[in-house]
């Protein structure tokens, strides 16, 4: 027989701490933030070059047909990059990460395959680095608007 | 809490002990330098399940933010392990737990295995703190049944996150008309 759910308030430190005197104000602690964020950058920037490279080599090596455990370590390594362009601000890199890792998680689920959907994934993320802060907003927003399109699409089967 | 990340108030981080689980350099960089930038001083940096169980038994927290280490899952089952592990008072400590790709039998883990929020990534200094003064909020109820222990799964529906007119999840995307 099961226990009876045993339900309480705990006392949580945090909320007592975080109104001691003293501390930040909430817009300088958030400029302070971003201000650390930016001496992160270049890194962030290496990582992603590197990470276009690997995925390409996985693209590469999956031959325009599916393989379960180059389309799990293909999806580990966009998923582990979601996040890094947002060091420099760059929404539009993460927005094509992140659909990316839409259609990829959906490949390694279904068993399928499309080479063309990878494909202009990859060629739009070489664009989005190599155009980095200079770019144009409308043309970016729609070129995301179709990868997001393509992995919908994808999705529905 | 009595503000918002929009306010001009003021809150303190210093004394505040903050656990990180992240299994990436860079995303453990960019954590210290967003908790950095808040003025936290003590900030325990584990890149294993194992480091942050090791904290967990030795050290007392107040806060603990834990990545959901991709597809192996680990941070929900660090996070399931500590909410069962009776280790007082850490079992009761807010998580937020950040994600990478999150489809929707990710986010129903995260909800299903103990931690208070759950956030996407790309993570945002303005939207990290947003959640940590949420979290901070006393009165969240904790429940401890057979099948769950964690805090009350039932709180009233904010709706998305700032800036988001809808969700990001594929599944999101589907439901939309047209």
């Amino acid at each position: 027989m099961s226990e009876p759910a045993r339900i309480h308030t705990p006392d949580i430190p945090l909320g007592r701490l975080i109104r001691m005197p003293g501390g930040k104000n909430v817009g300088q602690a958030v400029s302070d933030a971003e201000k650390g964020l930016e001496t992160l950058h270049g890194e962030s920037m290496k990582e992603l070059q590197r990470v276009l490279e690997k995925a390409e080599d996985y693209y590469n090596r999956a031959n325009k047909k599916f393989d379960g455990l180059l389309v799990n370590a293909f999806y580990d390594l966009i998923n582990g990059a979601i996040g890094l362009p947002t060091v420099g601000k760059d929404r539009a890199i993460d927005s094509m990460l992140v659909s990316l890792a839409d259609l990829l998680d959906y490949y390694r689920i279904s068993g399928e395959w499309s080479d063309k959907s990878v494909q202009v994934h990859l060629n739009t993320f070489q664009l989005l680095l190599r155009t980095e802060g200079a770019r144009d907003p409308e043309g970016t927003e729609a070129i995301l608007s179709g990868l997001q399109k393509v992995s919908r699409k994808a999705a529905r089967g | 809490m009595g503000f918002s990340a929009d306010s001009r108030a003021r809150f303190n981080l210093a004394q505040v002990s903050v656990l990180v689980l992240e299994e990436t350099p860079l995303g453990m960089s960019i954590l210290v330098q967003i908790l950095g930038g808040f003025g936290a001083r003590k900030v325990y940096r584990c890149d294993t399940v194992e480091k942050a169980e090791r904290v967990v038994r030795e050290a007392e927290v107040d806060l603990l933010i834990i990545d959901a280490m991709g597809r192996s899952g680990a941070g929900f089952d660090f996070v399931r392990w500590l909410r069962r592990s009776g280790i007082r008072p850490n079992c009761y400590v807010p998580v937020i737990l950040t994600a990478a790709h999150t489809p929707a039998m990710a986010i129903a883990r995260a909800r299903d295995c103990g931690a208070h929020i759950v956030m996407a990534k790309p993570l945002t200094p303005r939207a990290m703190l947003d959640r940590i003064i949420w979290v901070a909020r006393a009165g969240r109820r904790f429940v401890e049944c057979d099948g769950y222990v964690g805090p009350d799964r039932r709180f009233r529906d904010a709706g998305l996150p700032r800036g988001l007119e809808f969700g990001r999840r594929r599944e999101d995307g589907l439901m939309l008309p047209g």
